[in-house]
């Protein structure tokens, strides 16, 4: 047991775990409004979308390939899916359909050029990021939408709701967050409970030892941007249901924040390390610095620094730890095969 | 039962127009130790990877236990009873012990999901076949270099390995650790195991191995058994070369002479109260371990470590050497032990790699580079020190460990200097380019350069030094010259 408990002190989950305590105690203490409910439902509410998009970054990072282009993959195929379910009045399951598979074609074309000629996968996703946005402004002059009816109808059902008996704000807890919920789940199985999970993050550890061990190196990676394609489109969907509307110009961007998450939550930019429930912490961290600022009278331009501060301080213990594990890999010269 | 492990015959393999093989044979007997050895780019990587089914041959019958094989596949090879341990054991450094022992097999038989009891399981079968002892849950990454190779060796004999096959295990490891990893191969010997032991280190050779076959430049050279190997053989054999043994000098009198290096109760992290003359014309020898603080002296020697005490002169003047220029302003080079990490530019042309150490002499006027100066600089040095090289403005990557080894060397004395330190001069370098590179040593010295050569190698030591100091846990723990100066000695002196 002993070892245990020594073993997670030295997990960048911890940190990130003793932070958010940290900033919990200070709001709370400096506003009293922290552990409200409708204040705690709030945060949950804000960290669905980019906890969604976090599964993909930890994907693309933990497989040794970052990826930036979820954002606009989530803003094209949503469109897509919300412009032919108003035309041909679908259901919610077809629309989902719809926009995952979009999503999951962007990615193919994300995977082949990664894969096929080996480009490096920032730049690559960087082009479809820019391809997807000229698409959804320029071809299809995308603006707001209206959702769908049978769409609009599930994204006011709210599984939860609250009330600050001291203030009278009221709170909701979205559909979106079942989807979430059950996203993790799925990835939580995948990633530890099956041998291509377990790939997914032998290849991002040794590239030559996962193709020697007989892992089929290039469709890994090149199924992790398919999937990723497919969960940026849930994403995409889930946003739009949450704003009641589609909105197009509302999704670019979000990358950074998302990725800055997920390394503070100790996915290593090098490859092989990270998990789920870093993720989630990061996520729930930014989220948390991001809404609570306002609690403090802070500005919305001081916000940006403070977020900057945690990211470059979180970053740094994670890199410091990764080197303290004294890891021949990183920065190695390429072997050969 | 057939007599013969593994037979190939006559393989042929070439890569566009180079042969990397013409007709190799290799046998090897059931349940001995075989030894392949070769300099760097014989072709001993590629017959392995034919062997283990990596590359099909264009030429040439391989037959394993007694069946032939038409296409050999790496599922075949396996199958058969072979495995490979790779010099970066092919291991994932992020998964945890548990993981990487059982991850092959589990993937190898085409499991799809995850049993966490199955995977303990197998971990421990194999762990108990060496009688390893290690935290199966621990992450790879924070474990030493021996228990990574450990780990490999266990995987490996889950799959019922027949055959092991090691490319050179022991580079990477510590005396301690080479004996105990020769204690293991004994171990399976004993259980029937054959082994494939690649390596081109003469002393291991002859310890380990019941046979030998030498290749060189893709060709067979010779194969026999090891007790009809002598030491003379083996170096011609692997090189094609006769060489002269380096005549042992007789111990230079310097009485009287002021030293050209002087460092006295010379302190710094690594190292306490170390003190020493270097006459110019000696080749002084440091051995000691790893950890003995013979690196830390070096760099101290070069500006880069700051010592806390003591005193250095340089030609009779005291001298304080607070970097790196301040040493290269006083007459000090130094060959750096990690030539690729510390050393070389590698994707940059030979000659600026040569001339970059000497650029404020280069450098014309305004302080702009000339390259037709860097070139001509690097030309003269080049021919001088003999790095086969068919073009000097092609990069320092193109070369083979002993041409990029002496293309350090040629930056460092194109700098003109009075003391030349070499932190393990020949690590990683064949044995034809480590002779001439001891040669090159020592005309430099009787040219009347101060030589320090700092090494862990003590056959190395012995062959090259008049004189060594020995060091261990960062201090002076000895001094021997003359005939006490041997492998033997030196040895002793530095466990």
């Amino acid at each position: 047991m002993n070892k245990k408990v020594k073993s997670m002190v030295k997990q960048t989950e911890f940190y990130v775990l003793c932070i958010i305590i940290a900033f919990a105690v200070i709001i709370q203490i400096r506003s009293g409004q922290f552990l409200t409910s409708n204040n705690l439902m709030d945060l949950v509410r804000s960290m669905i979308v980019p906890g969604i998009y976090a599964i993909c970054a930890l994907l693309s990072f933990v497989s040794t390939g970052a990826d930036v282009s979820f954002p606009l993959i989530a803003a094209l195929s949503a469109y897509v899916s919300v412009v032919l379910g108003n035309k041909w009045n679908l259901g919610v399951v077809p629309i989902f359909l719809i926009a995952i598979l979009l999503g999951c074609l962007i990615g193919c074309i994300n995977g082949f050029f990664i894969v096929k000629y080996r480009f490096n996968s920032l730049i690559v996703t960087l082009g479809t990021s820019s391809i997807c946005s000229g698409i959804l402004f320029g071809t299809f002059e995308a603006g707001r939408t209206e959702l769908p009816e049978k769409l609009y109808t599930v994204s006011k059902v709210n599984i939860a709701t609250v009330k600050n008996s001291a203030t009278g704000l009221g709170s909701a807890l979205p559909s979106t967050f079942v989807i979430m919920v059950a996203l993790y789940v799925i990835a939580y199985l995948v990633l530890n409970y099956t041998m291509i999970g377990r790939s997914v993050y032998a290849l991002g550890g040794d590239e030559v030892s996962a193709q020697r061990a007989g892992i089929a190196v290039e469709k890994v990676r090149f199924g992790v941007f398919v999937v990723n394609g497919g969960i940026a489109a849930i994403a995409g969907l889930c946003y739009a249901m949450m704003s009641y509307f589609y909105m197009p110009n509302e999704y670019a961007g979000a990358e950074m924040l998302v990725i800055a998450a997920v390394i503070l939550g100790g996915t290593r930019m090098t490859g092989g390390v990270g998990t789920l429930r870093g993720c989630l912490l990061g996520t729930f961290l930014l989220t948390m610095v991001s809404n609570s600022l306002i609690l403090f009278g802070i500005s919305v331009y001081w916000e940006k620094v403070v977020i900057g501060a945690i990211i470059i301080v979180g970053t740094a213990i994670s890199a410091i730890q990764a080197r303290n594990a004294g890891n021949p890999f990183a920065g190695k010269k390429k072997k050969e095969a | 039962m057939a007599e013969n492990m593994l037979c190939v015959k006559n393989i042929k393999k070439s890569f566009g127009g180079v042969h990397a093989l013409k007709g190799v044979d290799l046998t090897i007997k059931k349940g001995e130790t075989h030894c392949l050895a070769g300099e760097n780019g014989c072709g001993k990587s590629t017959i392995i990877k034919v062997i283990s089914g990596f590359y099909q041959p264009d030429e040439g019958t391989i037959e394993i236990d007694g069946k032939s094989y038409e296409n050999l596949t790496t599922s075949d090879a396996i199958a058969a009873g072979i495995q490979v341990i790779y010099q970066d054991f092919s291991i994932f450094p992020n998964l945890t012990v548990m993981e990487n022992l059982a991850f092959n097999q589990v993937l190898a038989e085409k499991k799809k999901f995850v049993n966490k009891k199955e995977f303990r399981k197998i971990a421990e079968e194999a762990v108990k076949k060496i009688n390893f002892d290690v935290d199966l849950d621990a992450r790879v990454e924070s474990l030493p270099v021996a228990d990574k190779q450990l780990i490999a060796i266990s995987r490996a004999l889950l799959h019922n390995a027949k055959l092991i096959i090691m490319d050179e295990p022991t580079t990477a490891l510590t005396r301690k650790e080479v004996t105990r990893l020769f204690d293991i191969i004994a171990e399976l010997k004993k259980e029937g195991m054959t082994v494939l032991f690649v390596s081109h280190k003469l002393d291991e050779v002859f310890e380990i191995s019941d046979s030998i076959t030498v290749l060189r430049s893709g060709e067979n050279v010779h194969s026999c058994p090891i007790h009809e190997m002598t030491e003379e053989k083996f170096t011609y054999y692997m090189t094609g070369r006769n060489f002269d043994a380096i005549p042992q000098k007789e111990v230079p009198d310097f009485e009287g002479k002021e030293p050209m290096l002087k460092v006295q109760d010379l302190s710094a992290p690594g190292f306490e109260n170390v003190s020493f003359e270097l006459h110019g014309g000696e080749v002084l020898g440091i051995a000691g371990q790893l950890g003995s603080g013979r690196t830390e002296l070096s760099l101290a020697l070069y500006g880069m470590l700051k010592p806390y005490g003591g005193t250095i002169w340089i030609d009779g003047s005291e001298v304080k050497l607070n970097s790196v220029a301040d040493a290269q302003k006083m007459g000090i080079a130094l060959v750096p032990e990690d030539r690729l990490t510390e050393g070389l530019f590698l994707p940059q042309p030979i000659y600026k790699n040569i001339a970059v150490a000497s650029m404020d002499s280069l450098a014309g006027k305004g302080g702009f580079l000339k390259e037709s100066s860097e070139l001509e600089l690097s030309q003269g040095w080049v021919e001088d020190i003999g790095v086969a090289t068919k073009d000097h403005t092609l990069p320092v990557m193109t070369l083979s460990g002993g041409n990029q080894q002496k293309v350090v060397l040629a930056r460092c004395l194109a700098t003109n200097p009075k003391v030349l330190i070499l932190n393990g001069p020949t690590v990683g370098v064949d044995i034809g380019a480590k002779y001439d590179i001891h040669q090159l040593l020592r005309s430099l010295a009787g040219q009347g350069m101060a030589i320090l050569v700092v090494s862990d190698d003590v056959a190395e030591v012995a062959a090259l030094c008049d004189r060594a100091i020995i060091m261990k846990g960062g201090r002076v723990a000895g001094e021997l010259d003359g005939a006490d100066l041997n492998d033997e000695n030196l040895y002793g002196a530095t466990v």
